[in-house]
């Protein structure tokens, strides 16, 4: 009750027309529709050192911002927090510009939902800040900024699609027209216009989801939370939420996802953050974290038949795969001649298989192969 | 297949600790519970103390000594309305008796009036005076009874019968031997009046009268009492004439209903109250009370929203099983209206406050189905919603009035069993609302574990 309640009159179809990041990102996708984008120019510099603990390497990055005259629109310094003597959160510390898309991964039990939990103000932090658009997160002031989609489906399953977009958009303070507009809005926006008056227990799992994450995006948030949002729904419905994801943040809308599918972190996001043991072990684009961690070299993994009469250099045996394995950076230029030189050397190739470097690979350099909790 | 089905179920049970206790601890928990409430009644052969009043109209010796007579009982305890707790004898005119009554202070108003045989000249000049002195004895007893309780009219007719009996008893003991010393004086006067006039034998006469035997005197002096001490003072007495007026419920088309109808809805309040505030475990559960929290909504909005919502859906529930009594079974609702209203607006939001408190305490809505059923049910059996608290000893009774059933019970029955207005509803409501300030505080309390941690 001591809350205050704080109106909010952001304009937005102003943010959206003026928003020179978004504007550039979705350049930039056309451009490259498959790759990791940035808005902004990244310096990362990775120091590897061990961590406290001595468990691991860890990868610290400084990210040099060209727009750093606006507030961040989610910025954490230095936060920890400890559950007994377990420290959840050791010092992390993360800048998120406004319309940027983040994934926050990691194991299990490396500390992101305890991340999320406290970016969404629900969670006390021991030391430090965690400000949105310059506001801490303790404040009732900043609620309006934030919307929060649970991994969970935290809806009222007993209830229609319509009822639970009426009933969360007034919890955030819609109420009248602007209600109706939105919520009108988001039932197309999730393509369950037509199922608006079916109660959300009879949908299928990505129905779910997609009504999940309408109630978060209601009340326009500049900052989106989504804790793992397309956690057990099918391929179709995962490219569904993706593109409602991409529509949001195409107006400006800043969106940090939690997520245990890479190749998703990899392909949706600009930016991406792997915590480990409540610290951030790598922190920026993917061609960085590949090109800092495994090396952006391709492996070509080759059957060959035959015995080689002599040694072949960067051609080494791997025997986990029983196939030869050579790492090269161009394969138009460096294949054919590798190829040839097993020839020479008595080989007989009988199959090819080319891996690109990707997050899988880095996350697994960086986290290791032993299984968590 | 089916020893594999057998093993399987075994080990289910064995790692769900909750079913475990429901299946072997919980039934022996119910068990010794409705035991110690019901049990303890004859655990020391002792009937709970009826709260009586007396209304002696006749004022002689016999009534008076019946009313000390059922004082000595241990039976009754005699309350002294308006009268100092040293007043003797303990009692009151009939005008409070039956207002002790009606107020349901006291189960029963025990009245002695002036026996019909004392005013019925015929009935009686047959009789031979001693008889007629002991007839006249016999008081009329009016039980003005409160038909709430159905047994204490009939245990204090048999204690007021055992009681006037006895004091006629020894009242007629007395007066027979008083009316023999009488008589025999007179004789004695006589014979030595006779004696006077013969001079020779005064000595001897005077011997004779010295030896004389009073039963044969008695019975040349007086022939008619002959008869009546021949055959003990006992034979002339008569039990006494009660008559037991229902001062509640005569005027009731009902009066069960009116009795069991609050029993019945404040049990159920505290079901679909507790039930209805799982809702907060649920939403904690599956994250929901996380994404409220993260909105506008406060932890105490989300509280007073759910009493509130509990309150509105107590007060309809109970409007319509009042209302299903007033059209199906003659209960007199809107006749008693404002009364009704008051008080199940205060039980709802009594109820709410449990249940909402219960919920906050418990961590699963699997946990608090099973602790409110439990508390519930036990404390609709000390509350008094299964069986009456009457049939319940002193104790339990004294126990009961820790659940906040009874006092919504006892609100109930003052408004539709007593019709007393609203201002003899103080005691009840003001109980009422502080359970209900208490279990909200106390609810807040718990949880301040889903606030911002």
């Amino acid at each position: 009750m001591s809350r205050r309640l704080v109106s909010s009159s952001v304009d937005w179809p102003a943010i959206i027309l003026t928003s020179q990041a978004s504007l550039s990102r979705l350049v930039s996708r056309l451009r490259y529709p498959m790759r990791t984008i940035f808005t902004r120019k990244s310096t990362t510099v990775f120091d590897q050192h061990q961590d406290d603990s001595g468990h691991q390497n860890t990868l610290s990055s400084q990210l040099t911002s060209t727009t750093t005259h606006q507030p961040m629109a989610l910025e954490l310094t230095n936060v920890r927090r400890s559950f007994g003597k377990t420290q959840a959160l050791r010092g992390i510390s993360l800048q998120v510009e406004s319309g940027q898309r983040l994934a926050l991964l990691g194991p299990n039990g490396a500390g992101k939902t305890t991340l999320v939990r406290a970016i969404c103000g629900r969670l006390r932090i021991d030391e430090g800040e965690i400000t949105l658009f310059g506001k801490s997160v303790s404040k009732a002031s900043t609620l309006d900024e934030l919307g929060v989609v649970p991994q969970d489906l935290a809806i009222y399953s007993d209830l229609t699609t319509i009822e639970n977009l009426r009933a969360f958009g007034r919890l955030h303070g819609l109420s009248g027209k602007s209600l109706s507009t939105r919520v009108d809005w988001a039932l197309e926006w999730i393509g369950l216009a037509d199922r608006k008056h079916h109660l959300t227990k009879s949908f299928s799992g990505g129905m779910k989801r997609r009504v999940n994450i309408a109630c978060g995006v209601l009340h326009r948030p500049k900052v989106l939370v989504l804790d793992e949002p397309t956690v057990g729904v099918d391929p179709q419905s995962r490219h569904r939420i993706f593109e409602m994801l991409g529509e949001l943040s195409a107006t400006g809308t800043t969106i940090v996802l939690t997520t245990h599918h890479l190749d998703e972190a990899q392909s949706q996001c600009d930016r991406i953050v792997i915590i480990d043991h409540g610290q951030v072990i790598a922190d920026g684009g993917i061609s960085d974290l590949i090109d800092h961690t495994i090396g952006s070299e391709r492996q070509v993994y080759l059957r060959i038949e035959g015995f080689l009469t002599a040694s072949i250099p960067n051609l080494e045996w791997d025997p986990s795969r029983e196939l030869f394995v050579a790492a090269i950076n161009d394969p138009a230029e460096e294949l054919p001649g590798l190829l040839h030189r097993i020839r020479t050397c008595g080989g007989n190739v009988v199959d090819i298989e080319m891996h690109q470097p990707n997050l899988h690979d880095v996350f697994i350099h960086l986290t290791g192969r032993e299984l968590r909790e | 297949m089916i020893r594999t089905i057998i093993h399987i179920s075994f080990l289910r049970l064995w790692h769900n600790k909750a079913e475990l206790l429901l299946t072997f601890i919980v039934p022996i928990l119910f068990f010794s519970i409705f035991a110690w409430i019901f049990g303890s009644r004859g655990s020391n052969g002792a009937t709970p103390q009826l709260k009586v009043v007396a209304c002696d109209e006749v004022n002689s010796n016999v009534t008076a000594r019946t009313i000390e007579l059922l004082e000595a009982s241990g039976s009754l305890r005699f309350h002294l309305g308006e009268a100092s707790k040293s007043a003797s004898p303990k009692t009151v005119s009939r005008d409070v008796a039956e207002s002790l009554v009606r107020r349901g202070l006291v189960s029963a108003a025990i009245v002695f009036i002036a026996s019909p045989a004392a005013s019925n000249e015929n009935a009686t000049e047959s009789l031979a005076p001693a008889q007629q002195s002991l007839q006249t004895q016999t008081p009329a007893v009016e039980v003005m009874a409160d038909s709430f309780d159905q047994v204490a009219s009939q245990v204090i007719v048999a204690f007021v019968q055992k009681a006037s009996m006895t004091a006629q008893a020894e009242k007629a003991q007395e007066d027979a031997a008083e009316s023999l010393r009488s008589q025999q004086q007179a004789s004695q006067n006589r014979q030595f009046n006779d004696l006077k006039f013969n001079d020779v034998n005064r000595a001897q006469a005077i011997a004779t009268a010295d030896r004389i035997d009073p039963t044969a005197n008695a019975i040349a002096i007086s022939p008619s009492l002959q008869s009546a001490v021949s055959a003990g003072p006992l034979a002339s007495l008569a039990p006494p004439n009660i008559m037991v007026v229902d001062v509640l419920g005569t005027n009731k088309s009902n009066p069960i209903v009116a009795m069991y109808a609050a029993g019945i809805a404040v049990m159920f309040l505290l079901f679909s109250a507790t039930t209805a505030s799982g809702a907060i475990l649920e939403e904690r559960e599956n994250s929901t009370l996380e994404r409220l929290l993260c909105s506008r909504m406060t932890m105490d909005h989300l509280l007073m929203g759910k009493w509130c919502y509990l309150v509105l859906i107590g007060c309809l529930q109970t409007t319509l099983m009042f209302t299903a009594g007033a059209l199906f079974f003659g209960l007199n609702l809107w006749g008693h209206f404002d009364g009704f209203a008051v008080m199940t607006v205060v039980t709802a939001g009594a109820a709410a406050s449990f249940a909402l408190m219960m919920a906050a305490m418990c961590k699963t809505r699997t946990q608090l189905g099973w602790v409110s059923t439990i508390l519930i049910l036990s404390m609709s059996a000390l509350g008094g919603s299964m069986v009456p608290r009457y049939l319940m000893s002193e104790t339990i009774q004294s126990v009961g009035q820790l659940t906040f059933n009874a006092w919504a019970l006892d609100g109930y029955n003052k408004i539709f069993w007593r019709e007393l207005p609203l201002t003899e509803l103080t005691r009840e409501l003001g109980v009422l609302v502080t359970c209900s300030f208490v279990f909200i505080v106390l609810a807040r309390i718990f949880a301040m574990r889903w606030d911002r941690a």
